[in-house]
């Protein structure tokens, strides 16, 4: 049963499964959304069941046309929707969650829907997939992130285009800018992410989620200080039953049974 | 000194290092990353290397770390003295420009090893990745920080998070590599590139490469003023006299590195 109006949250075989579900408004983000994203982000982290989750869109037109317009301007003042901005940070949530996030894009992705993407580790799209940061052409700028996100995530000579021109971009552009790991036939989509799902549950859960902290966190870091920290997580997923194993397997030149699931 | 697992050879201005444990890939272990460590020191402090070039001896550029001996290491043997970190800060801290001639597979502490290189060239039969998840591990020779910074935080995700190695035609199409070239054809491809470094202003280029690196962990504004004091100090040297007299006489330059 799902608890959800606009989102459908399932379990499968150690996949979380997030589909954003207002087909008819495109998958547009409006508040309850917001919220239930909200609600339903960190029993990936809480569920010892969940080993990595799957986010897509519903419906055949798209992944998510961004925020809702029809919600625009219904904020009782300014000051209130920065500090709500803040008391429910939506996006830093995302960010924050541990374990890997794939996305799985069809159609459209614009505005907090390419966001949101963005806020994920690794983007599979369909060929039908289009891609745009449309906020400077109606007087905005992106607000879901992205003009932090994606000069992160690809070279910012190919970033800034995108975000100051407001134009789609479709999914051969953005498999050749690296916003995007795999473009793939719409009908393969899911199984595609499924396949990568299931590469990274092969490896040591341990040490793919400190991966994921080191490659975050030093980001942020001088580089100096990103070794150092790199330096210490390497120390202590060495500790882990899962690297003894997996040294162990690798000396014995066999698959690792790594035990650790959460 | 005497190098065995290293092999150290200097030509004129150039210095070639190869990794030189071809029957286990060249793998890093401790002896190794010293023994790197220390020719990175000679290298410093040799007049007149203008540029240098690492490469693998045999079929591998380097295969990894030594797991056996990763094994072995306490904690604190690991935090003082991780080999695949030690080698690859090794490498850092050269001032002069350094080529990555990747001969094959460039894995987990070999990719390390390689992004603390400037410039990376790949001959067509290279493998490049991160294993290191598929042990239980992580990268521990720098790979989390520098190579998000080489080819972003997305790509950098995918290759240590799927933990799948590339070939070498794809590590170009992501900027992970500038060239790639027939086996046969890398030494020669690596030299032709260092000939042309070494025919710049040795001081100048040193100096671009610091900017460059520095101004990354910096502000951009921090990293303006690095590079404008930096092109200062370069106007009092003779090398920026003599490439200027050249220009203007059509010449090519001849740079003293002075």
């Amino acid at each position: 049963m799902n608890a959800f109006e606009t989102i459908i949250y399932e379990k499968r075989d150690g996949i979380a499964y997030i589909t954003l579900n207002r087909p008819k408004a495109l998958n547009a983000v409006n508040i309850k959304m917001r919220d239930e994203l909200y609600q339903v982000l960190p029993a990936i982290d809480d569920d010892p069941e969940v080993m990595l989750a799957i986010l897509k869109g519903a419906g055949d037109r798209g992944f998510s046309a961004g925020a809702d317009v029809t919600e625009f301007g219904t904020v009782p003042s300014q000051a209130i929707g920065r500090q709500v901005r803040w008391e429910r940070d939506l996006w830093g949530q995302f960010l924050s969650v541990s374990k890997p996030l794939i996305v799985a894009i069809h159609g459209f992705a614009l505005g907090a829907g390419v966001e949101m993407s963005m806020c994920c580790d690794i983007r599979i799209a369909a060929e039908d997939a289009r891609f745009g940061l449309p906020e400077v052409g109606i007087g905005m700028v992106p607000t879901a992130g992205g003009s932090q996100t994606m000069p992160r995530l690809v070279p910012l000579g190919m970033a800034l285009a995108p975000i100051l021109t407001g134009e789609i971009i479709n999914a051969a552009e953005a498999l050749r800018i690296g916003l995007v790991h795999q473009v793939v036939p719409k009908a393969d989509l899911i199984s595609t992410a499924e396949n990568v799902a299931h590469k990274i549950m092969s490896r040591g859960q341990i040490a793919v989620r400190y991966a994921k902290e080191a490659i975050r966190r030093g980001l942020d870091l001088p580089l100096e200080q990103g070794l150092d920290m790199e330096s210490k997580l390497i120390a202590r997923v060495l500790t882990t039953e899962d690297a003894k194993e997996g040294i162990a397997a690798y000396r014995e030149g066999r698959r690792p049974r790594f035990t650790f699931t959460n | 000194m005497p190098y065995t697992s290293v092999k150290f050879e200097r030509r004129e201005q150039l210095v070639w290092l190869a990794l030189n444990r071809p029957s286990v890939g060249n793998t890093i272990n401790l002896q190794l990353a010293n023994e790197l460590s220390d020719a990175c020191r000679e290298i410093s402090q040799a007049d007149g290397v203008r540029a240098v070039i690492i490469t693998g001896a045999g079929e591998s550029f380097c295969s990894g770390a030594d797991l056996n001996e990763l094994a072995s290491l306490t904690t604190n043997e690991l935090i003082q003295a991780n080999p695949a970190s030690l080698a690859s800060r090794a490498v850092a801290s050269l001032n002069c420009p350094v080529i990555a001639a990747i001969n094959g597979d460039a894995l987990g502490a070999g990719l390390e090893l390689a992004l603390s290189c400037d410039i990376r060239i790949a001959s067509e039969n290279a493998r490049l990745g991160f294993p290191e998840t598929s042990y239980g591990l992580i990268p521990g020779g720098g790979g989390t920080q520098r190579l998000p910074r080489i080819v972003g935080k997305g790509k950098a995700t995918e290759l240590i998070l799927i933990a799948e190695p590339i070939d070498a035609g794809e590590a170009h199409r992501i900027g992970l590599v500038t060239k790639v070239v027939p086996k046969e054809k890398l030494v020669e491809e690596a030299e032709e590139i260092a000939k042309r470094l070494i025919s710049r202003a040795p001081i100048a280029v040193r100096y671009a490469k610091e900017a460059v690196n520095k101004g990354m962990d910096m502000t951009l504004e921090q990293g303006l003023r690095l590079e404008a004091d930096l092109s200062f100090l370069l106007q009092t040297t003779e090398d920026r006299a003599e490439g200027i007299k050249a220009f203007l006489e059509k010449r090519t330059a001849y740079f003293e590195g002075e």
